[in-house]
């Protein structure tokens, strides 16, 4: 019989003790880890990107009335930051804390409160306030509607079609 | 690339056969009327020696009126994927079966049946994937069926088999092997296994309907990575390149060579994560220890290079979203250096250890006619001298730049198959060392592009358990249809054939070194009828 197998006695003897004493040490993870995920409450704007782009609907926004709120909850969430790839004003960070045990579930969430604008014309509630204020930055051209819902910009522009094809056939005339 | 004149005879057999075939990039896509399909199926997998991969159902009602049944096979020696359409009308269609002559065409004929409602003709029928209480009018993956509708579900429980002549054995349905809910159940004589059941699709979680009801393409991605949990990079770059290659998209090379060098890390971490399994069913749980601790090493690796141990979620529809620069290339090339000299090391005395030599050699011998005949695949199919990987076979993401040695062994035992798996380690080091040295520079992701509506995709990528299949029907911001198959899947069928006339003592290292992975399989419910009488099994309603 061999004496092969008793070679593992040496491997053994030779790596010692692998395992970390954590949590009284640091725990064994890269500068790439992908933890949970912070949302700037000062930053968002409410856009909603992230949600579109949340594969397991960890993040979502709950309409009301008077609020847009945008609620992150941890136990759906995969940490795979596509959140933070789509997110238009860099309002969300990624970091490296995967500790998220807790005794209360409250912990599990985050919310972002947004106040909401509501529509010139008829008065349904509509986009948050500061998206509002990131769109008429960023493209100083929609001022004029900005403030307007997509049901009666949508009434507005048709109104205005039919108005002009009106015009165009008299003028033909 | 494309090899014209083994494109040839697929166009005059489909023109022979009253269909019509087309060429689009590396597939065949043949329609033929339903009657001739098994004509067709049996000279195409039994003349042409092509591999079965899988078939798959389609509602194709919303589009044009009709249900289609699409059988995918590949041309291993030519890189060509064969896709076999044919058109079946009304409300309750019917198929030809073409189990006759494609005996692995077994259970997704079943599975069409049970999702589809799909009949066929020719075989016998049975239900394979949904619970037995479910309603026999409901068939979840036609459009019209809401992908949240949850019938109420009547909890009764199975019964284990019986038989006058021999011992019924259950094992499962938790962990005869891997620690995932399966169910076999061995008929014995003495210490001998006679016949074998399998029951499994318990965790059958319908990500199929999920993905076409309420996903955007990007978003199936990270679903897709969950269908399993050790080999999930293989399913996202599947269904990632299935989708490219349905919308014809052109992406960066950079792109392709990063996937091919996580596939590869994902590989190494699959086969250590099984040798340590099957050392530790062979009860040597000191090489179970040794190496998992080699393998913590690659787990380290993954996470450098994706930002997670598993589950990488770095592939998206386009591309990758993690590059590798310089500093990460020499650390994953001084981790690999490492990993190879300390595997080396210990396999050489694993595999001398005498109680593990003894029990893996000689024991679930798969013969090479049964490994053809029920197209099992990946390192099952290797170890009983089929010579296919779809790496070499059907090259995709940046194989084609590299080369390596497919290892095949013709005992078709236990030893073979963990031997598959030691060599394969060694061939993945040396392909992430090629690929990091040949790593091209560009952008990673493609951002612009669009993806039409109704195109076909099928995309087979060699998983560390053998070739993985998607096949992608484009359709609005998300797939029309979505058809997944894991490796295991073909794989299991043959585990009968590797049970009989073993010891007991053998079947759990048998059915481990087949590698299973239930979850996979299941997706979304298997009463596999023997010789013994019909038996009911345990439901686990989720």
């Amino acid at each position: 019989m061999s004496h092969k197998p008793l070679k593992l006695i040496i491997i053994a003897g030779s790596k010692g003790r692998v395992t970390v004493k954590y949590p009284y040490q640091e725990p064994l993870i890269t500068p790439e880890f992908r933890g949970e995920i912070e949302i700037d409450p000062a930053k968002c704007i409410g856009c909603g990107a992230c949600v579109k782009a949340c594969p397991p609907n960890a993040l979502e926004l709950l309409e009301s009335e008077k609020e847009v709120i945008l609620r992150y909850f941890v136990g759906r969430c995969i940490f795979c930051w596509r959140c933070i790839d789509v997110c238009p004003v860099n309002a969300i960070k990624g970091t490296r804390n995967f500790e998220l045990a807790t005794d209360k579930h409250t912990d599990l969430y985050t919310l972002v409160v947004h106040t909401r604008t509501t529509c010139e014309i008829c008065g349904k509630p509509f986009e948050t306030t500061r998206m509002q204020r990131y769109i008429a930055e960023k493209s100083p051209v929609t001022e004029e509607y900005a403030s307007i819902c997509p049901d009666c910009r949508k009434r507005l522009l048709a109104e205005a079609v039919s108005a002009r094809r009106v015009g165009i056939s008299e003028h033909k005339e | 690339m494309l090899n014209l004149e083994e494109t040839t005879k697929y166009i005059e057999l489909a023109s022979k056969s009253g269909g019509q075939a087309k060429i689009e990039g590396d597939t065949v896509f043949i329609t033929i009327p339903p009657d001739r399909l098994v004509d067709v199926a049996d000279t195409i997998f039994n003349k042409y020696n092509t591999s079965f991969r899988v078939c798959a159902g389609v509602d194709e009602r919303p589009l044009n009126g009709h249900f289609s049944l699409v059988h995918l096979f590949t041309d291993d020696k030519a890189g060509l994927y064969v896709a076999v359409k044919t058109y079946l009308s009304g409300e309750s269609p019917v198929a030809p079966s073409i189990t006759s002559v494609v005996p692995a065409a077994d259970w997704c004929e079943m599975e069409a049946r049970d999702l589809l409602g799909i009949e066929f003709t020719g075989r016998e029928t049975y239900r394979l994937v949904l619970p037995p209480w479910w309603p026999s009018n409901l068939y979840p993956l036609r459009k019209e069926t809401p992908y949240n509708y949850r019938p109420e579900p009547r909890l009764e429980s199975e019964k284990l088999g019986y038989s006058r002549e021999y011992g019924v054995i259950p094992l499962g349905p938790y962990h005869p092997a891997l620690h995932e809910p399966e169910y076999f159940e061995l008929y014995v004589e003495g210490e001998r296994v006679v016949d074998v059941k399998y029951r499994g699709f318990h965790v059958h979680r319908g990500v199929e309907k999920l993905a076409e009801s309420r996903m955007s393409y990007q978003q199936v991605n990270f679903l897709a990575e969950r269908i399993c949990g050790i080999c999930g990079f293989v399913h996202s770059t599947c269904y990632a390149l299935a989708v490219e290659k349905a919308a014809k998209l052109d992406v960066p090379e950079r792109a392709q060579f990063i996937r091919s060098i996580v596939l590869e890390v994902e590989r190494i971490h699959s086969h250590l994560l099984l040798l340590g399994v099957a050392f530790h069913l062979l009860g040597y749980d000191a090489g179970f220890m040794h190496i998992w601790r080699i393998r913590e090493r690659v787990m380290q690796l993954a996470e450098l290079l994706t930002g997670s141990r598993k589950t990488y979620g770095i592939n998206l529809v386009g591309g990758v979203r993690r590059d590798v620069n310089e500093e990460k290339k020499q650390k994953t090339l001084e981790a690999l250096r490492e990993l190879g000299r300390e595997f080396k090391n210990f396999i050489e005395v694993a595999i001398s250890v005498p109680q593990v030599k003894k029990r893996l050699t000689g024991s679930g011998v798969l013969p090479r006619e049964e490994a053809v005949k029920l197209s099992v695949e990946g390192p099952v199919a290797r170890a009983s001298g089929v010579n296919k990987d779809a790496r070499r076979d059907l090259p995709y993401a940046a194989y084609k730049y590299v080369s390596f040695k497919v290892p095949v062994y013709t005992e078709g035992d236990n030893l073979a198959r963990v031997l598959v798996r030691v060599d394969e380690v060694f061939e993945s080091i040396s392909i992430i060392e090629q690929l990091l040295d040949k790593l091209p520079g560009g952008s990673i992701l493609l951002t612009d592009f669009e993806i039409p509506e109704g195109r076909v995709g099928v995309q087979v990528v060699e998983a560390p358990r053998g070739g993985d299949i998607h096949y992608v029907v484009t359709g609005k911001g998300a797939p029309y249809r979505w058809r997944v198959r894991a490796p295991t899947y073909a794989n299991i069928p043959a585990l009968r054939v590797m049970l009989r006339d073993q010891p007991l003592a053998d079947a759990p290292i048998t059915i481990a070194s087949i590698d299973p992975c239930f979850s996979c399989t299941d997706r979304v419910v298997v009463v596999r009828d023997g010789r013994i009488e019909e038996i009911k099994l345990t439901q686990l309603v989720k």
